[in-house]
Protein backbone atom coordinates (compact mmCIF):
# COMPACT_ATOMS: atom_id res chain seq x y z
CA UNK A 1 0.00 0.00 0.00
CA UNK A 2 1.61 3.30 -0.45
CA UNK A 3 1.69 6.27 1.29
CA UNK A 4 -0.21 9.16 1.04
CA UNK A 5 1.58 11.98 -0.69
CA UNK A 6 1.41 15.19 1.31
CA UNK A 7 2.20 18.25 -0.47
CA UNK A 8 4.42 20.58 2.03
CA UNK A 9 2.01 23.53 0.37
CA UNK A 10 -0.84 22.39 1.81
CA UNK A 11 0.47 22.24 5.10
CA UNK A 12 2.32 25.38 5.28
CA UNK A 13 1.33 28.44 3.16
CA UNK A 14 3.54 28.84 0.43
CA UNK A 15 4.01 31.91 0.24
CA UNK A 16 5.42 31.58 3.85
CA UNK A 17 7.68 28.99 2.55
CA UNK A 18 9.17 30.79 -0.43
CA UNK A 19 9.43 34.12 2.38
CA UNK A 20 12.04 31.98 4.36
CA UNK A 21 14.00 30.53 1.70
CA UNK A 22 14.45 34.12 0.13
CA UNK A 23 15.70 35.39 3.54
CA UNK A 24 18.33 31.99 3.45
CA UNK A 25 18.99 32.88 0.60
CA UNK A 26 20.12 36.90 0.78
CA UNK A 27 21.24 35.93 3.78
CA UNK A 28 24.33 33.68 3.13
CA UNK A 29 24.72 35.36 -0.51
CA UNK A 30 25.35 38.62 1.85
CA UNK A 31 27.74 36.91 4.00
CA UNK A 32 29.31 35.47 1.39
CA UNK A 33 29.92 38.93 -0.46
CA UNK A 34 30.96 40.46 2.92
CA UNK A 35 33.58 37.77 2.89
CA UNK A 36 34.59 37.87 -0.44
CA UNK A 37 35.24 41.84 -0.42
CA UNK A 38 36.70 42.11 2.23
CA UNK A 39 39.44 39.84 2.17
CA UNK A 40 41.48 40.58 5.03
CA UNK A 41 39.61 40.13 7.65
CA UNK A 42 37.88 37.29 6.01
CA UNK A 43 41.20 35.64 5.80
CA UNK A 44 41.74 35.63 9.96
CA UNK A 45 38.28 34.60 10.35
CA UNK A 46 38.62 31.37 7.87
CA UNK A 47 42.06 30.48 9.33
CA UNK A 48 42.40 27.04 9.64
CA UNK A 49 45.54 26.01 11.09
CA UNK A 50 44.09 24.06 13.64
CA UNK A 51 43.02 20.40 14.07
CA UNK A 52 39.04 19.33 12.69
CA UNK A 53 36.79 18.23 15.38
CA UNK A 54 36.65 14.72 13.54
CA UNK A 55 39.97 14.16 15.26
CA UNK A 56 38.52 14.56 19.05
CA UNK A 57 35.68 11.78 17.59
CA UNK A 58 38.47 10.04 16.26
CA UNK A 59 37.07 10.22 13.21
CA UNK A 60 34.03 7.56 14.23
CA UNK A 61 31.57 7.85 11.70
CA UNK A 62 28.77 7.45 13.75
CA UNK A 63 29.81 9.83 16.56
CA UNK A 64 30.77 12.27 13.52
CA UNK A 65 27.57 11.97 11.09
CA UNK A 66 25.21 12.30 15.08
CA UNK A 67 26.97 15.84 15.52
CA UNK A 68 27.03 17.05 12.03
CA UNK A 69 23.42 15.86 11.56
CA UNK A 70 22.18 17.61 15.38
CA UNK A 71 24.15 20.72 15.29
CA UNK A 72 22.72 21.15 11.25
CA UNK A 73 18.85 20.32 12.06
CA UNK A 74 19.23 22.70 14.81
CA UNK A 75 20.70 25.21 12.84
CA UNK A 76 17.78 25.04 10.14
CA UNK A 77 15.31 25.38 13.16
CA UNK A 78 16.57 27.93 15.03
CA UNK A 79 17.02 29.92 11.46
CA UNK A 80 13.40 29.00 10.59
CA UNK A 81 12.14 29.90 14.02
CA UNK A 82 14.10 33.27 14.01
CA UNK A 83 12.98 34.14 10.60
CA UNK A 84 9.11 33.66 11.92
CA UNK A 85 9.91 35.73 14.41
CA UNK A 86 11.29 38.58 12.74
CA UNK A 87 8.82 38.41 10.07
CA UNK A 88 5.88 38.53 12.90
CA UNK A 89 8.17 41.73 14.47
CA UNK A 90 7.77 43.62 11.24
CA UNK A 91 4.61 42.67 10.01
CA UNK A 92 3.20 43.77 13.32
CA UNK A 93 4.91 46.21 13.86
CA UNK A 94 2.03 48.44 13.65
CA UNK A 95 0.02 46.54 15.76
CA UNK A 96 1.68 44.02 18.13
CA UNK A 97 3.08 46.04 21.31
CA UNK A 98 6.66 45.42 22.01
CA UNK A 99 8.00 43.79 18.40
CA UNK A 100 11.52 45.67 18.77
CA UNK A 101 11.63 42.17 21.31
CA UNK A 102 10.23 39.73 18.32
CA UNK A 103 13.28 40.97 16.41
CA UNK A 104 15.88 40.44 19.50
CA UNK A 105 14.26 37.26 19.82
CA UNK A 106 14.98 36.37 16.49
CA UNK A 107 18.81 38.14 15.91
CA UNK A 108 19.77 36.03 19.30
CA UNK A 109 18.09 32.86 17.81
CA UNK A 110 19.75 33.53 14.61
CA UNK A 111 22.69 33.90 16.41
CA UNK A 112 22.58 30.46 17.99
CA UNK A 113 21.61 28.63 14.86
CA UNK A 114 24.69 30.11 13.51
CA UNK A 115 26.88 28.42 16.36
CA UNK A 116 25.22 25.49 15.41
CA UNK A 117 26.04 25.50 11.66
CA UNK A 118 29.47 26.34 12.48
CA UNK A 119 29.89 23.38 15.00
CA UNK A 120 28.78 21.19 12.18
CA UNK A 121 31.98 22.77 9.74
CA UNK A 122 34.36 22.24 12.60
CA UNK A 123 34.12 19.21 12.12
CA UNK A 124 36.16 19.00 9.02
CA UNK A 125 37.10 22.21 8.79
CA UNK A 126 38.84 23.84 11.55
CA UNK A 127 37.39 27.37 11.21
CA UNK A 128 37.51 27.74 15.13
CA UNK A 129 38.27 31.71 15.03
CA UNK A 130 34.62 32.50 13.28
CA UNK A 131 33.11 29.85 15.54
CA UNK A 132 34.39 31.66 18.13
CA UNK A 133 32.99 35.06 16.90
CA UNK A 134 29.67 33.96 15.97
CA UNK A 135 29.11 32.86 19.64
CA UNK A 136 30.43 36.49 20.74
CA UNK A 137 28.05 37.96 18.41
CA UNK A 138 25.93 35.72 19.71
CA UNK A 139 26.51 36.08 23.35
CA UNK A 140 26.16 39.84 22.96
CA UNK A 141 22.70 39.85 21.55
CA UNK A 142 21.68 37.39 24.03
CA UNK A 143 22.59 39.31 27.18
CA UNK A 144 21.31 42.45 25.67
CA UNK A 145 17.73 40.75 25.21
CA UNK A 146 18.01 39.21 28.69
CA UNK A 147 19.08 42.56 29.73
CA UNK A 148 15.87 44.15 28.38
CA UNK A 149 13.42 41.51 28.78
CA UNK A 150 12.58 41.70 32.69
CA UNK A 151 11.83 45.64 31.89
CA UNK A 152 8.86 44.66 29.06
CA UNK A 153 7.23 41.97 32.15
CA UNK A 154 5.00 44.39 34.05
CA UNK A 155 3.86 45.95 30.62
CA UNK A 156 2.75 42.56 29.11
CA UNK A 157 1.02 41.62 32.44
CA UNK A 158 -0.92 45.12 32.10
CA UNK A 159 -1.71 43.72 28.31
CA UNK A 160 -2.87 40.67 29.48
CA UNK A 161 -5.09 42.82 32.36
CA UNK A 162 -6.61 44.90 29.60
CA UNK A 163 -7.20 42.20 26.91
CA UNK A 164 -9.46 40.60 30.26
CA UNK A 165 -11.16 43.54 30.44
CA UNK A 166 -11.91 44.26 26.96
CA UNK A 167 -13.18 40.59 26.17
CA UNK A 168 -15.18 40.69 29.71
CA UNK A 169 -16.74 44.03 28.52
CA UNK A 170 -17.48 42.57 25.06
CA UNK A 171 -19.42 39.39 26.63
CA UNK A 172 -21.23 41.96 28.92
CA UNK A 173 -22.15 44.01 25.97
CA UNK A 174 -23.42 41.04 24.14
CA UNK A 175 -25.68 39.83 26.77
CA UNK A 176 -27.01 43.78 27.01
CA UNK A 177 -27.47 43.48 23.04
CA UNK A 178 -29.81 40.09 23.80
CA UNK A 179 -31.11 41.44 26.60
CA UNK A 180 -32.47 44.18 24.54
CA UNK A 181 -33.62 42.25 21.58
CA UNK A 182 -35.71 40.00 24.31
CA UNK A 183 -36.94 43.16 25.78
CA UNK A 184 -37.86 44.84 21.86
CA UNK A 185 -39.73 41.37 21.57
CA UNK A 186 -41.83 41.42 24.40
CA UNK A 187 -42.91 45.15 24.22
CA UNK A 188 -43.95 43.97 20.66
CA UNK A 189 -45.67 41.45 22.13
CA UNK A 190 -47.25 42.96 24.84
CA UNK A 191 -48.26 45.73 22.07
CA UNK A 192 -50.02 43.43 19.85
CA UNK A 193 -52.13 41.39 22.39
CA UNK A 194 -53.39 44.49 23.54
CA UNK A 195 -54.76 45.56 20.26
CA UNK A 196 -55.74 42.42 20.55
CA UNK A 197 -57.55 42.56 23.07
CA UNK A 198 -59.26 46.16 21.68
CA UNK A 199 -60.24 44.51 18.48
CA UNK A 200 -62.26 41.78 20.49
CA UNK A 201 -63.81 44.76 22.56
CA UNK A 202 -65.31 46.41 19.37
CA UNK A 203 -66.17 42.73 18.26
CA UNK A 204 -68.19 41.93 21.38
CA UNK A 205 -69.20 46.09 21.35
CA UNK A 206 -70.64 45.24 17.69
CA UNK A 207 -72.27 41.87 18.70
CA UNK A 208 -74.69 43.96 20.96
CA UNK A 209 -76.26 46.41 18.84
CA UNK A 210 -78.85 45.88 16.67
CA UNK A 211 -78.14 48.53 14.82
CA UNK A 212 -76.60 47.86 11.34
CA UNK A 213 -74.76 51.30 10.39
CA UNK A 214 -73.80 50.77 14.42
CA UNK A 215 -72.08 47.42 14.13
CA UNK A 216 -70.68 47.90 10.75
CA UNK A 217 -69.08 50.92 12.18
CA UNK A 218 -67.71 48.77 14.88
CA UNK A 219 -66.67 46.18 12.61
CA UNK A 220 -64.84 48.81 11.09
CA UNK A 221 -62.74 50.35 14.13
CA UNK A 222 -61.59 46.49 14.65
CA UNK A 223 -60.24 46.57 11.34
CA UNK A 224 -58.45 49.10 11.79
CA UNK A 225 -56.83 48.32 15.13
CA UNK A 226 -55.94 44.86 13.84
CA UNK A 227 -54.04 46.50 10.63
CA UNK A 228 -52.25 48.50 13.61
CA UNK A 229 -51.76 44.60 15.62
CA UNK A 230 -50.53 43.16 12.70
CA UNK A 231 -47.68 45.44 11.74
CA UNK A 232 -46.85 44.90 15.79
CA UNK A 233 -46.91 41.16 15.00
CA UNK A 234 -44.54 41.31 11.68
CA UNK A 235 -42.13 42.90 13.70
CA UNK A 236 -41.99 40.40 16.16
CA UNK A 237 -41.64 37.61 13.38
CA UNK A 238 -38.86 39.72 11.33
CA UNK A 239 -35.18 39.51 11.97
CA UNK A 240 -33.94 42.87 13.17
CA UNK A 241 -37.25 44.03 14.82
CA UNK A 242 -37.18 47.27 12.87
CA UNK A 243 -38.78 46.38 9.52
CA UNK A 244 -41.82 44.38 8.34
CA UNK A 245 -42.32 42.79 5.22
CA UNK A 246 -44.82 44.58 4.03
CA UNK A 247 -45.61 42.13 0.56
CA UNK A 248 -46.25 39.71 3.21
CA UNK A 249 -48.08 41.60 5.76
CA UNK A 250 -50.40 43.69 2.51
CA UNK A 251 -51.22 39.66 1.66
CA UNK A 252 -52.31 38.86 5.09
CA UNK A 253 -54.41 42.02 5.50
CA UNK A 254 -55.98 41.99 2.55
CA UNK A 255 -57.14 38.49 3.05
CA UNK A 256 -58.09 38.78 6.25
CA UNK A 257 -60.47 41.97 5.33
CA UNK A 258 -62.12 40.20 2.46
CA UNK A 259 -62.81 36.99 5.19
CA UNK A 260 -64.12 39.60 7.74
CA UNK A 261 -66.64 41.05 4.74
CA UNK A 262 -67.52 37.72 3.31
CA UNK A 263 -71.45 36.63 3.57
CA UNK A 264 -72.40 33.18 2.27
CA UNK A 265 -73.22 33.44 -1.09
CA UNK A 266 -71.03 36.38 -2.62
CA UNK A 267 -67.40 35.41 -4.50
CA UNK A 268 -64.86 37.47 -4.54
CA UNK A 269 -61.42 36.86 -5.43
CA UNK A 270 -58.73 38.54 -3.85
CA UNK A 271 -55.73 38.29 -6.77
CA UNK A 272 -51.85 39.97 -5.58
CA UNK A 273 -48.81 40.92 -7.42
CA UNK A 274 -46.62 42.51 -4.60
CA UNK A 275 -43.11 43.24 -4.59
CA UNK A 276 -40.91 42.14 -2.11
CA UNK A 277 -39.95 45.52 -0.19
CA UNK A 278 -39.44 46.19 3.88
CA UNK A 279 -40.22 49.09 5.84
CA UNK A 280 -40.32 50.32 9.28
CA UNK A 281 -43.37 51.03 11.53
CA UNK A 282 -43.56 54.68 10.71
CA UNK A 283 -44.00 53.85 7.46
CA UNK A 284 -45.57 50.05 7.32
CA UNK A 285 -48.58 51.94 9.90
CA UNK A 286 -49.84 54.67 7.91
CA UNK A 287 -49.86 52.23 4.86
CA UNK A 288 -51.59 49.52 6.56
CA UNK A 289 -54.36 51.50 7.48
CA UNK A 290 -54.69 53.06 4.18
CA UNK A 291 -54.67 49.29 2.62
CA UNK A 292 -56.91 48.40 4.93
CA UNK A 293 -59.69 51.52 3.78
CA UNK A 294 -58.72 50.85 0.34
CA UNK A 295 -59.62 47.06 0.72
CA UNK A 296 -63.00 47.27 2.47
CA UNK A 297 -64.25 50.41 0.43
CA UNK A 298 -63.87 47.99 -2.52
CA UNK A 299 -65.17 45.10 -1.28
CA UNK A 300 -68.20 46.81 0.38
CA UNK A 301 -68.88 49.54 -2.27
CA UNK A 302 -68.02 47.86 -5.65
CA UNK A 303 -70.09 44.82 -5.60
CA UNK A 304 -73.54 45.38 -4.32
CA UNK A 305 -76.49 43.00 -4.42
CA UNK A 306 -74.29 40.08 -3.79
CA UNK A 307 -72.10 40.36 -7.21
CA UNK A 308 -69.32 38.11 -7.31
CA UNK A 309 -65.83 39.58 -8.76
CA UNK A 310 -62.34 40.06 -7.83
CA UNK A 311 -60.29 42.61 -6.46
CA UNK A 312 -56.74 42.75 -7.60
CA UNK A 313 -53.87 44.24 -5.16
CA UNK A 314 -50.62 45.27 -7.09
CA UNK A 315 -47.35 46.92 -5.62
CA UNK A 316 -44.73 47.85 -7.87
CA UNK A 317 -41.25 50.44 -7.77
CA UNK A 318 -39.79 52.58 -10.64
CA UNK A 319 -36.95 53.19 -11.62
CA UNK A 320 -36.32 56.38 -8.77
CA UNK A 321 -37.46 53.44 -6.17
CA UNK A 322 -40.74 55.13 -5.38
CA UNK A 323 -43.75 52.60 -4.89
CA UNK A 324 -47.12 52.56 -5.80
CA UNK A 325 -49.63 50.17 -4.63
CA UNK A 326 -52.77 49.95 -6.08
CA UNK A 327 -56.29 48.26 -5.43
CA UNK A 328 -58.16 47.32 -8.45
CA UNK A 329 -61.48 45.78 -8.51
CA UNK A 330 -63.61 44.61 -11.12
CA UNK A 331 -67.22 46.03 -9.48
CA UNK A 332 -69.69 48.48 -10.84
CA UNK A 333 -67.34 51.90 -10.32
CA UNK A 334 -67.94 54.92 -9.11
CA UNK A 335 -71.08 56.01 -10.02
CA UNK A 336 -70.60 59.03 -12.16
CA UNK A 337 -71.16 62.57 -11.13
CA UNK A 338 -69.38 61.78 -7.87
CA UNK A 339 -65.96 63.53 -7.37
CA UNK A 340 -64.22 61.12 -4.72
CA UNK A 341 -61.86 63.70 -4.25
CA UNK A 342 -64.61 65.64 -2.68
CA UNK A 343 -65.61 62.53 -0.39
CA UNK A 344 -66.63 63.38 3.29
CA UNK A 345 -66.80 59.86 4.05
CA UNK A 346 -64.04 58.95 7.15
CA UNK A 347 -62.15 56.62 5.16
CA UNK A 348 -61.27 58.36 2.37
CA UNK A 349 -60.52 61.04 4.60
CA UNK A 350 -58.20 58.75 6.82
CA UNK A 351 -56.55 57.98 3.46
CA UNK A 352 -55.85 61.76 2.62
CA UNK A 353 -54.32 62.30 5.95
CA UNK A 354 -52.07 59.07 6.43
CA UNK A 355 -51.02 59.98 2.60
CA UNK A 356 -50.12 63.28 3.49
CA UNK A 357 -48.44 62.08 7.27
CA UNK A 358 -45.86 59.54 4.16
CA UNK A 359 -45.45 62.54 1.46
CA UNK A 360 -47.04 60.57 -0.63
CA UNK A 361 -49.78 60.78 -3.73
CA UNK A 362 -53.20 59.33 -3.39
CA UNK A 363 -56.07 59.36 -6.94
CA UNK A 364 -59.46 56.93 -7.26
CA UNK A 365 -60.09 56.51 -11.22
CA UNK A 366 -62.53 55.00 -12.68
CA UNK A 367 -60.89 52.11 -14.18
CA UNK A 368 -63.42 49.79 -16.55
CA UNK A 369 -64.76 47.49 -14.74
CA UNK A 370 -64.91 48.86 -11.42
CA UNK A 371 -62.13 51.81 -9.77
CA UNK A 372 -58.55 51.71 -9.44
CA UNK A 373 -56.62 53.36 -6.17
CA UNK A 374 -53.44 54.44 -6.49
CA UNK A 375 -50.84 54.93 -3.53
CA UNK A 376 -47.65 56.64 -4.62
CA UNK A 377 -45.20 56.84 -2.18
CA UNK A 378 -41.51 56.44 -0.99
CA UNK A 379 -39.55 53.90 1.06
CA UNK A 380 -36.51 55.40 1.30
CA UNK A 381 -38.00 58.87 2.92
CA UNK A 382 -38.41 56.74 6.02
CA UNK A 383 -35.72 54.54 5.83
CA UNK A 384 -34.76 53.23 9.61
CA UNK B 1 -63.92 24.19 25.10
CA UNK B 2 -61.52 27.02 25.10
CA UNK B 3 -58.73 27.61 26.89
CA UNK B 4 -56.74 31.10 26.85
CA UNK B 5 -55.76 33.43 29.15
CA UNK B 6 -56.86 37.11 27.78
CA UNK B 7 -60.37 36.73 29.18
CA UNK B 8 -61.44 39.27 26.23
CA UNK B 9 -60.35 37.53 23.43
CA UNK B 10 -61.39 33.95 25.02
CA UNK B 11 -65.28 36.14 25.09
CA UNK B 12 -64.60 36.84 21.69
CA UNK B 13 -64.16 33.31 20.54
CA UNK B 14 -67.30 32.19 22.65
CA UNK B 15 -69.14 34.57 20.08
CA UNK B 16 -67.66 33.60 16.82
CA UNK B 17 -68.43 29.68 17.75
CA UNK B 18 -72.12 30.58 18.85
CA UNK B 19 -72.28 32.30 15.26
CA UNK B 20 -70.58 28.67 13.90
CA UNK B 21 -73.11 26.52 16.00
CA UNK B 22 -70.57 25.33 18.34
CA UNK B 23 -71.79 25.46 22.06
CA UNK B 24 -69.15 26.01 24.17
CA UNK B 25 -68.87 24.28 27.49
CA UNK B 26 -65.81 26.46 29.28
CA UNK B 27 -63.67 28.80 28.49
CA UNK B 28 -61.08 29.22 31.45
CA UNK B 29 -57.75 30.70 31.71
CA UNK B 30 -55.20 28.52 32.97
CA UNK B 31 -53.75 25.18 32.05
CA UNK B 32 -53.96 23.37 35.35
CA UNK B 33 -58.58 24.66 35.61
CA UNK B 34 -58.51 23.45 31.40
CA UNK B 35 -56.79 20.65 32.28
CA UNK B 36 -59.37 19.38 35.51
CA UNK B 37 -62.44 20.40 33.16
CA UNK B 38 -61.49 18.83 29.88
CA UNK B 39 -60.81 15.19 31.46
CA UNK B 40 -64.08 15.77 33.13
CA UNK B 41 -66.35 17.12 30.61
CA UNK B 42 -64.67 15.58 27.96
CA UNK B 43 -65.39 18.39 24.80
CA UNK B 44 -65.41 17.92 21.22
CA UNK B 45 -62.77 20.39 20.83
CA UNK B 46 -60.41 22.39 22.69
CA UNK B 47 -59.12 25.69 21.51
CA UNK B 48 -55.86 25.83 23.42
CA UNK B 49 -53.67 29.24 24.19
CA UNK B 50 -50.17 27.87 23.22
CA UNK B 51 -48.81 30.74 25.87
CA UNK B 52 -50.53 30.45 28.79
CA UNK B 53 -49.51 32.48 32.31
CA UNK B 54 -49.42 30.27 35.04
CA UNK B 55 -47.58 27.25 36.11
CA UNK B 56 -48.04 25.26 32.83
CA UNK B 57 -48.32 26.66 29.18
CA UNK B 58 -50.53 25.52 26.51
CA UNK B 59 -48.01 22.41 25.36
CA UNK B 60 -47.87 21.39 28.90
CA UNK B 61 -51.78 21.60 29.47
CA UNK B 62 -52.39 19.83 26.18
CA UNK B 63 -49.88 16.82 26.64
CA UNK B 64 -51.88 16.56 30.45
CA UNK B 65 -55.19 16.27 28.77
CA UNK B 66 -54.31 13.65 26.15
CA UNK B 67 -53.20 11.48 28.67
CA UNK B 68 -56.78 11.54 30.38
CA UNK B 69 -58.71 11.63 26.84
CA UNK B 70 -58.79 12.00 23.58
CA UNK B 71 -60.11 15.32 21.82
CA UNK B 72 -58.86 16.91 19.14
CA UNK B 73 -56.86 20.01 20.13
CA UNK B 74 -56.31 23.08 18.19
CA UNK B 75 -52.99 25.56 19.57
CA UNK B 76 -54.22 29.36 19.00
CA UNK B 77 -50.64 30.55 18.19
CA UNK B 78 -49.05 34.27 17.37
CA UNK B 79 -45.61 34.48 15.59
CA UNK B 80 -44.70 35.48 19.03
CA UNK B 81 -44.65 32.04 20.20
CA UNK B 82 -42.13 30.60 17.53
CA UNK B 83 -40.40 28.51 19.74
CA UNK B 84 -43.46 26.94 21.90
CA UNK B 85 -44.84 26.36 18.32
CA UNK B 86 -42.03 24.52 17.26
CA UNK B 87 -42.11 22.35 20.82
CA UNK B 88 -45.72 21.88 19.81
CA UNK B 89 -45.30 20.45 16.91
CA UNK B 90 -43.51 17.33 18.30
CA UNK B 91 -46.57 16.72 19.95
CA UNK B 92 -49.92 15.18 18.81
CA UNK B 93 -51.79 17.94 17.67
CA UNK B 94 -55.06 18.60 15.53
CA UNK B 95 -53.72 22.03 14.48
CA UNK B 96 -52.78 25.38 14.82
CA UNK B 97 -54.63 28.53 14.26
CA UNK B 98 -53.18 32.62 14.02
CA UNK B 99 -54.88 34.42 16.48
CA UNK B 100 -54.17 37.53 13.20
CA UNK B 101 -55.88 34.88 11.26
CA UNK B 102 -58.77 34.05 13.22
CA UNK B 103 -61.88 35.30 11.18
CA UNK B 104 -60.51 33.80 7.80
CA UNK B 105 -59.51 30.18 9.36
CA UNK B 106 -61.47 29.59 12.47
CA UNK B 107 -64.91 27.85 10.41
CA UNK B 108 -62.10 25.58 8.74
CA UNK B 109 -59.38 25.10 11.16
CA UNK B 110 -62.18 23.74 13.43
CA UNK B 111 -63.65 21.54 10.90
CA UNK B 112 -60.64 20.22 9.56
CA UNK B 113 -59.17 19.44 13.30
CA UNK B 114 -62.29 17.16 14.08
CA UNK B 115 -62.05 15.23 11.03
CA UNK B 116 -58.62 14.71 11.31
CA UNK B 117 -59.11 13.46 14.81
CA UNK B 118 -61.89 11.36 13.73
CA UNK B 119 -59.65 9.39 11.20
CA UNK B 120 -56.77 9.23 13.53
CA UNK B 121 -59.36 7.65 16.16
CA UNK B 122 -60.82 5.30 13.75
CA UNK B 123 -57.22 4.19 12.82
CA UNK B 124 -56.48 3.20 16.31
CA UNK B 125 -59.10 1.17 16.69
CA UNK B 126 -58.17 -1.11 13.68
Amino acid sequence: MSLPTVRLGSVVPSHFLKRQLDVIGVGSLGTLGVLIAWHRPAQWLLTTNFLPHAYCYLSNRALVWTNVVADSLIGIAYLAISVTLGYLGYKGRRDIPYHGMFLAFGLFILGCGGTHFVEAVTVWIPVYILAGAVKVLTAAVSLTTAAVLPFTVPHVFDMIRQAKTTEQRTAELRASEERKDALLQEVHHRVKNNLAVICSLFYLQSTHSKDEETVQIFQDMENRVHSIALVHESLYGSENLARIDFAKYAQGLAEGILASHGSPGVHVDLKTELEPVTMGVDLAIPCGLILNELVSNAFRHGFPDGMGGNIKLTLHSDREGRFTLCVQDSGVGIPSGVDVNMSQSLGLKLVRLLTKQIRGSFELVRSDPGTSAHLHFSVNHHAC
Amino acid sequence: MIIEDEILIAEELRDRLSRLGFSVIAAVDSGEEGVAIATRERPDLVLMDIRLKGEIDGVQAANEIRRHVDVPIVYLTAHSDRSTVERAKQTEHDGFLMKSFLRRELQSTLEVAMQRHAIRAKLKKQ
